[in-house]
């Protein structure tokens, strides 16, 4: 076996920001023609930009999902929501404590849900990703999923957090030792005390960082007590503390990223992956400015618009607020324009969450990637078919579906 | 040699770097991939080849009768024309596939467009069906929840404090009188528990289960008792047609809906908001229209102008221009088009009937939460 001696593969990723640009731009077009239904056919479109575009050893994946399959998982887990529903409604209409004592109950069972949408999702992808014409797959139990989840969850939440990191790398290790590249398991090398350093660490220092900021911060009158106004020292140091604490997070969160994506392994084949802190900063970043920016750009020509509209109000160069709110009072194309706007809005930020948090955080982790011991890998053998009909379903409905 | 390309064949994940040849016959043919040795690996008759989604500048083709996964790509923006200019059947096939897909999402929004139009036209007269299934002491009970929470929540300003704790006070029996009588016929399962109680805010409203509260602030306003008992028999009309509980009922269904097109099943964002308020105005507006009618119907029996319930709300808050723009989004009905219709309903009245009070009474129910609050009206529209 040479597999030891060979050169780590780096992985590739070939899509341009521009292209998704394009893509999701044409299909936020298309949502409002189909009263939404378009979006299951958008969400298989960038699949497959983000899948076409990231390149193992010269061969990319694929992703033959199709937006039926979607569709139809979508309509699946109504059946499960409409009783829940309906079990809201009758919630709804008790006296106030059964209400929130059902509400609570209702909130605990969507959170158990929730692990189970995430697991058949994760299920859903991977079973329509080809590499090299064989299909990956995942095996386990959903429901088993949610329930490890679930106690984790708890437990981490009695522990005040402490016990975080036993449950990612609990849970990140059943995702990996259930799945599978062809008729070869994966495998997860990583334990909690790969994570327990960098999350005690951030742990301790957020835990200091927030006592200190929000003792001085308050001291200072930062926080608007009994209604007295804050005082700009003080808000300051709460500014300066709640960013110093998204610092910690980011670290953490690449290190966890770096960590346990480095312990995949695939029989004699290791993955490795860097994710540095500062590159995530850099999409948030990134992501705020580009933002900002189009927010800016669209309050523009909203302005250029209402001009138009209610020239009167800008007549001899100075605005009349009466003739403004008259020109406005007029008639229905206010609502359209409200409704307009606001999904313009809405739609420039989830184009920027797409296009520099999405796509940013998966060309990092694509970039930072690099594959040892692929040769092992070419004599995989394809298993049989069992990709199943059904969509994302819950995943759908819950959204939880990342990518 | 022909076109460059790689081949995997769909059992072992394998590369194999091939070239790829074309073998006309008659009309169609055959790609035939070989690898660099010149060793055929495969032959794919072009009737069978598809293509698949790849990136920019790759064509990734399949063929039905091999495995699933078994793939040719031919990459390079030059290859990639050559092969679909010998193989037009990849053209064809692919839009069969994008028809097939444009058919289906045009037959799911149609059907998405029904329901929603079943939904807007239906759920009124569904709403109104569920209703009678419901037991009316589950509703008496859902009422007297409100009540409580409405109470709580006015606990600062003195709570929900009757004018006249007296039941059988001259100005209390009069107007229960009159509401039962108005209720009569109805086939109500309801016993009217009218309230008057002291309140700055000019509004009147029906709690499922049949309380009605009537706040001071209205009866101070109310000139003649045509307004007041116009406003009262309105009132006792949601309690008949149970429209609190229908629009409970509504509410949970358009939030469903609404989830359902935005992909949001939990509700919550902005535009669930928005789209879920313009659909419950549009019944709430309807509602309205219900109990004017009913109030109509009553004046049938009794000698009070049903239009007098329009100059009393018009009194309290007349319709601005800013009501009439955003009238899509109002609960209620324009005050000008209620008071439009309500005289068309109260043009057939019959002569000679009883007034609901007698000028004692009216007397009565004028004094009963003491002299008008002096100062100004808040002006909040009235139920």
């Amino acid at each position: 076996m040479s597999s030891v001696q060979e050169q780590p593969v780096p992985v590739v990723f070939t899509g341009t920001r521009s292209e998704l640009a394009g893509m999701l731009l044409r299909g936020y077009g298309l949502l409002i023609p189909t009263i939404g239904l378009y979006r299951f056919w958008l969400t298989t479109w960038k699949r497959r930009f983000y899948w076409a575009n990231t390149e193992i050893d010269g061969d990319p994946l694929e992703y033959t999902g199709n937006a039926i399959q979607l569709l139809l998982g979508f309509l699946m887990a109504l059946a499960v929501f409409v009783p829940l529903y309906g079990l809201f409604f009758f919630l709804s209409t008790q006296s106030s404590e059964a209400a929130i004592a059902g509400y609570s109950g209702v909130a605990v069972l969507l959170w158990f849900l929730m692990g189970y949408a995430i697991y058949r999702a994760r299920d859903f992808r991977l079973s329509r990703t080809l590499w090299r014409g064989i299909r990956c797959d995942q095996g386990g139990s959903a429901w088993g999923y949610a329930w490890r989840r679930f106690f984790w969850s708890l437990l981490v939440l009695v522990t005040a957090g402490l016990a975080y990191p036993f449950m990612a790398a609990s849970l990140w290790a059943y995702r990996y030792r259930h799945s599978w590249y062809g008729d070869r398991q994966f495998g997860f090398v990583g334990s909690w005390k790969q994570l327990a350093r960098p999350f005690y660490l951030t742990y301790l220092v957020v835990v200091v960082i927030g006592a200190v900021g929000l003792g001085m911060g308050s001291a200072m009158g930062g926080l608007p007590v009994s209604g007295a106004t804050p005082t700009v020292g003080g808000v300051v140091v709460l500014l300066i503390a709640a960013g110093l604490i998204g610092l910690m997070l980011l670290y953490y969160r690449s290190r966890e990223i770096s960590r346990m994506f480095s312990s995949v392994r695939l029989g004699e084949a290791a993955l490795r992956v860097t994710v540095r802190a500062r590159s995530l900063l850099g999409q948030y970043l990134l992501f705020g400015l580009a933002l900002a920016g189009s927010y800016i750009v669209l309050a523009i020509g909203g302005l250029i618009v209402l001009g138009v509209v209610a020239s009167g109000a800008f007549a001899g160069g100075a605005f009349d607020p009466q003739v403004f709110m008259q020109a406005l009072q007029s008639s229905i194309t206010v609502l359209l324009a409200i409704i307009f706007g606001y999904l313009l809005l809405l739609g420039a930020f989830s184009l920027m969450v797409e296009l520099f948090l999405g796509l940013g955080f998966w060309r990092l982790v694509a970039r930072g990637a690099t594959i040892t011991g692929l040769d092992s890998l070419r004599t995989v053998k394809a298993r049989g078919e069992d990709t199943a009909l059904a969509g994302e379903g819950l995943a759908d409905a819950l959204n939880v579906g990342a990518y | 040699m022909g076109i460059a390309g790689r081949f995997h064949d769909g059992q072992v994940a394998q590369v194999h770097v091939v070239g790829l040849e074309y073998e006309h016959a008659g009309a169609t043919g055959t790609l035939v991939i070989r690898d660099e040795d010149g060793v055929e690996l495969g032959r794919w008759p072009a009737t069978d080849l598809y293509a698949l989604h790849g990136r920019k500048d790759e064509l990734r083709l399949g063929a039905n009768g091999q495995p699933t996964g078994a793939r040719v790509v031919v990459r390079g923006r030059v290859d990639v024309a050559r092969v679909l200019a010998t193989l037009p059947v990849l053209h064809a096939k692919r839009r069969q596939q994008a028809g097939r897909e444009i058919r289906l999402a045009v037959t799911a929004t149609v059907a998405l467009a029904a329901v929603i139009g079943a939904y807007l036209y239906g759920v009124p007269l569904l709403a109104s069906r569920i209703v009678g299934l419901v037991p009316p002491a589950w509703e008496q009970s859902l009422g007297e929840t409100v009540a409580r929470q409405m109470e709580a929540s006015l606990g600062d300003s003195g709570g929900l404090e009757a004018c006249d704790p007296d039941p059988d006070s001259l100005a209390n029996r009069a107007i229960a009188r009159f509401g039962a009588a108005v209720l009569e016929g109805s086939g109500s399962p309801f016993d009217l528990d009218i309230k008057v109680v002291k309140s700055e805010i000019p509004n009147a409203f029906a709690l499922p289960g049949g309380q009605v509260f009537f706040f001071s602030a209205l009866l101070d306003q109310a000139e003649t008792q045509d307004e007041f008992a116009g406003v009262l028999a309105h009132e006792v009309g949601h309690v008949a047609h149970r429209h609190g509980m229908e629009q409970l009922i509504s509410t949970a269904g358009t939030g469903a809906l609404i989830g359902f097109i935005l992909g949001d099943m939990t509700g919550i964002s902005v535009a669930a908001g928005l789209g879920a308020t313009i659909i419950d105005a549009r019944f709430s507006r309807d509602a309205e229209r219900q109990a004017d009618a009913f109030a109509a119907r009553a004046a049938e029996r009794m000698d009070f102008n049903p239009a007098g319930l329009a100059d009393l709300i018009n009194r309290v808050g007349a319709d601005d221009e800013f009501a009439r723009a955003l009238a899509l989004l109002s609960t209620h009905p324009l005050t000008d088009d209620r008071k439009a219709a309500l005289e068309i309903l109260s043009q057939q009245r019959p002569t000679g009937l009883e007034p609901p009070f007698t000028a004692t009474e009216w007397a009565a129910i004028r004094s009963m939460c003491g002299e008008p609050v002096a100062g100004t009206t808040p002006k909040t529209k009235s139920k």
